[in-house]
């Protein structure tokens, strides 16, 4: 326990949020470590967990007796490297080591936050309920959703007054990264001496979902894809680590597996907080969630009838007599 | 020569407006059984002497008492409730005054229309009076009851119980606001804050009847929050609603429509508990049938019960937890002839299943698996199995190992919680067999304090996610854990208290049996 073993002599459990989008897994915090553990070609299974979209711990990994938390020393990663059960960046030498460093920590902050923004805050909705409620019941789905909304913009520090700047601050924060990383970048199958890196599983998870998961309408996906290089090094790794576990188009450009099939307009910065801070235009529901609510409205219908019916049956013969407001006369001869 | 028909009309009872001769007429000897009336005692003109007028009065007792005296009830009159509907009253009492027939039967008939009434809990107090019918209808007493309505609509209390299905005593207070409507509703709002850290909040309404429903319904929004790290590394938190539909002596039915969250903050859960954190919902239909014959459900002598319990869940779409559970309890007391000494036997069982395809591979819910163990009464609780002495609560079965923490890989050291997390198993048997009896000095008898010695045993199996193959009913027998013990019973004021001695006769690997001195408090009612 706790010595230096291969990863090749131990099975390893992730728990994950649940494959969409052509991802095998659709969350933006999961999908980097399972691409870490596809790179460092660890022996491992997959579970998705639906129960608990609001958790702190997902993902996880499990390996032996012990597991490594997402909500633990930096994240699931920081503790396989801690633990040397999983290191990717073992091999390089020291001279890379700053540099991977700085890097890590600016697609850990700045591209971490700009997907927090574009996903909760931009976005939202069905890409968001999608991913994280869509196997709970809609009430508590909502609940936890608005719930989450309120948390991510008291971690971007986004109010009422700042949050057209704070949006203009994420988003060029989010394309000097993208220039930084595709300068980074060049013609290299990886970011540094073509070996793979958690800086690799870190991007290429931002990447995939930026590309797969985010509408067109996305500004973070519009200025991702000015960057040729990004996109066809993210679609090389995908192919290469197989990825695709459900069929869909692996054109980032085409419609991916959210609501938006409209091609709207590009967005204004929002000038108010009583709205969505970028009013996007409302996509058309897809036929299975109007498919569901009518279902969910006929059952709750169905489901009151039989409470009814059962009252009434309830009653009693003679009970006509309790209404009668006099006194009952019991002389019934 | 004895007449069952009605009073003579020469010899009606007078109304009440008519000066009362009946004391002369019921005086004359010969007559007074086929004329004997009933009437009410009002002052009589006539002055007797005194000796000779207890004389008369314990006559017509005697005869009230033992003979049979026709009367018919002519007609019910309601006084007193300004803000209580008739309706509800008479609903109360309707059925009870139509068949007796004899002044005894209406006498036990205004008793147990007394008690109904009171037991609404919207009155102070409550009269009922046979009065005298109208003169020209002989043999027939008017029925009035006189109703006081409480006075302050708002009660409150403050208590210390102990649930057998709690770790430890709670301390709980409610408020209650009575008959807002003029339905006997009430309204409550009611708190309890365990000793182990448990919380729960709720209000509701609980009206006697409605409409055509005849028996009492009531409506309930709670929350609840419950800590289960020490023995299972998970809290649990409930918010929801809870409905009962159908509340009789022996049925009840209830709906519940829970949101319950299970998280672990201390990051040290079991893999099992692990996989099961996070949010769902539980839509259950309940059905209880209780009987209970025995004497005194404290301390019974005599008699048996019997309890069972079906939950169906997952009638909320597909999302919320699908599940059947029953639970089935049977208890029999008899005396023993000596030292007012009883013997008491119990037989509980309970089972879990999901439902859904491929079920026996599916798993349940922690919470609503079964547990054992706990300091609860064997005797005074009825429903299910969850009473093991000598047991911690939760403190036996499946269990699961908890996380281990690397503190220092170079060295290779790591930590492992001591403790296993209890997962609570989906069959659960228990059993168990009491002597109590009184003790030897004569102020422990008076103030009710009286020893009790038992034995008990109880087992839990996993079924579910296909372990259902690998069950075995003689492995299951092989592996029960069983205790004994003796103790003595206090039932003061504010709580029942017990004081046990345990011995653990057999447990396994992982179990926390301890031998000991226990206690247990529960309600003193």
């Amino acid at each position: 326990m706790g010595d230096s073993r291969s990863s090749s002599d131990r099975h390893l459990f992730l728990v994950a949020r649940k494959p969409r989008f052509g991802l095998p897994t659709a969350c933006p915090s999961c999908l980097p470590v399972y691409l870490y553990l596809k790179l460092a070609n660890a022996d491992f299974s997959v579970e998705f967990d639906s129960s608990f979209p609001d958790s702190d711990h997902i993902p996880y990994v499990e390996y032996g007796e012990s597991v490594a938390l997402n909500n633990e020393k930096g994240g699931v990663i920081e503790l396989l490297k801690e633990e040397a059960i999983l290191d990717l960046n073992a091999k390089h030498t020291s001279l890379a080591i700053p540099d991977l460093v700085s890097t890590k920590a600016m697609v850990s902050s700045w591209l971490y936050e700009a997907i927090l923004y574009e996903l909760w805050i931009a976005i939202g909705g069905d890409v968001t309920h999608n991913i994280y409620f869509s196997d709970l019941p809609w009430p508590i789905g909502k609940i936890l959703h608005w719930k989450k909304i309120y948390n991510v913009k008291k971690l971007l520090g986004v109010t009422k007054v700042n949050c057209e700047e704070r949006e203009l601050e994420i988003y060029k924060k989010a394309n000097e990264a993208y220039e930084a990383l595709s300068l980074k970048l060049g013609d290299q199958v990886f970011f540094f001496d073509n070996r793979p890196t958690d800086v690799d599983a870190l991007f290429l998870g931002h990447a995939l979902f930026v590309l797969h998961a985010l509408p067109e309408t996305s500004e973070l996906r519009s200025n991702l894809l000015k960057h040729d290089n990004l996109v066809k090094y993210a679609e090389h790794l995908k192919a290469e680590l197989q990825l695709d576990s459900t069929p869909s188009s692996t054109q980032p450009s085409s419609s991916s597996k959210d609501a938006s099939t409209s091609s709207a307009p590009r967005r204004k910065p929002s000038s108010g907080w009583g709205a969505k801070p970028n009013p996007k235009p409302k996509k058309e529901k897809t036929e299975e969630e109007k498919k569901f609510r009518r279902r969910a409205k006929y059952f709750l219908a169905t489901q009151l009838v039989a409470v009814l019916v059962f009252l009434s049956l309830m009653g009693v013969p003679g009970d006509s007599e309790m209404d009668d407001e006099d006194a009952v006369d019991y002389d019934e001869e | 020569m004895a007449n069952s028909d009605p009073i003579p009309r020469d010899q009606a009872p007078p109304s009440d407006s008519e000066e009362t001769n009946g004391a002369d007429e019921i005086s004359e000897e010969g007559e007074e059984e086929e004329d004997t009336e009933y009437e009410e005692f009002e002052e009589e003109e006539e002055e007797l002497d005194p000796v000779r007028e207890r004389e008369r009065l314990k006559s017509i007792f005697r005869r009230l008492s033992t003979d049979p005296v026709h009367v018919r009830v002519h007609d019910v009159v309601i006084k007193g409730n300004t803000k209580t509907k008739d309706a509800i009253i008479e609903a109360e009492i309707s059925d009870l005054f139509k068949k007796p027939r004899t002044v005894q039967e209406l006498v036990a008939a205004a008793s147990i229309a007394n008690a109904r009434l009171k037991q609404l809990d919207v009155f102070d107090s409550v009269s009922i009076t046979l009065d005298a019918g109208p003169a020209e209808l002989p043999g027939t007493t008017n029925v009035v009851i006189e109703v006081v309505e409480a006075s302050n609509p708002l009660t409150g209390n403050v208590g210390v119980f102990s649930k057998p299905e709690a770790r430890s005593w709670s301390l709980e207070g409610s408020l209650k606001l009575k008959n807002l409507f003029g339905h006997a509703d009430i309204w409550d709002t009611s708190g309890a804050f365990g000793w182990d850290q448990s919380l729960e909040i709720g209000t509701g309404v609980w009206v006697p009847r409605f409409k055509s429903v005849p028996t009492p319904l009531s409506a309930r929004a709670f929350l609840l929050s419950q800590d289960w790290l020490k023995f299972s590394s998970y809290k649990e938190r409930l918010m929801g609603l809870n409905f009962g539909l159908l509340s009789t002596n022996n049925h009840d039915l209830s709906y519940n429509l829970t949101w319950r969250t299970l998280t672990d903050p201390t990051r040290m859960s079991s893999p099992s508990i692990r996989r099961q954190l996070g949010h769902n919902v539980l839509s259950a239909l309940k059905y209880c049938y209780k009987i209970d014959r025995r004497d005194s459900h404290l301390r019974p002598k005599s008699g048996y019960a019997f309890s069972s319990t079906s939950q169906v869940s997952g009638l909320w779409d597909l999302r919320g937890l699908k599940f059947f559970r029953q639970e089935f309890d049977l208890r029999a007391a008899m005396p023993l002839g000596f030292w007012n000494a009883a013997f008491n036997v119990g037989l509980s069982a309970g089972a879990i299943f999901p439902l859904g395809r491929n079920f026996t591979k599916l798993s349940t819910s922690v919470p609503d698996r079964f547990f054992l163990g706990g300091h609860s009464s064997l005797v005074c609780s009825l429903g299910g199995p969850s009473s093991l002495l000598g047991f911690q609560t939760r403190g036996l079965g499946p269990n699961d190992m908890r996380r281990v923490l690397n503190l220092n890989k170079d060295e290779g050291s790591s930590v492992q919680s001591d403790c296993h997390d209890f997962v609570g198993g989906d069959l659960a048997v228990t059993a168990f067999a009491d002597v109590s009896f009184d003790l030897p000095l004569k102020i422990f008898r008076d103030a009710g304090i009286h020893g009790h010695a038992f034995v008990c045993a109880g087992n839990l199996a996993k079924l579910s996610e296909g372990e259902i193959r690998n069950f075995s009913t003689e492995r299951f027998l092989k592996t029960f854990r069983s205790s004994a013990g003796v103790g003595v019973i206090l039932p003061t004021k504010f709580f029942r208290v017990e004081v046990n001695y345990c011995h653990v006769l057999k447990q396994f690997e992982n179990d926390h049996g301890k031998n000991g001195i226990q206690f247990s408090f529960s309600s003193p009612l």
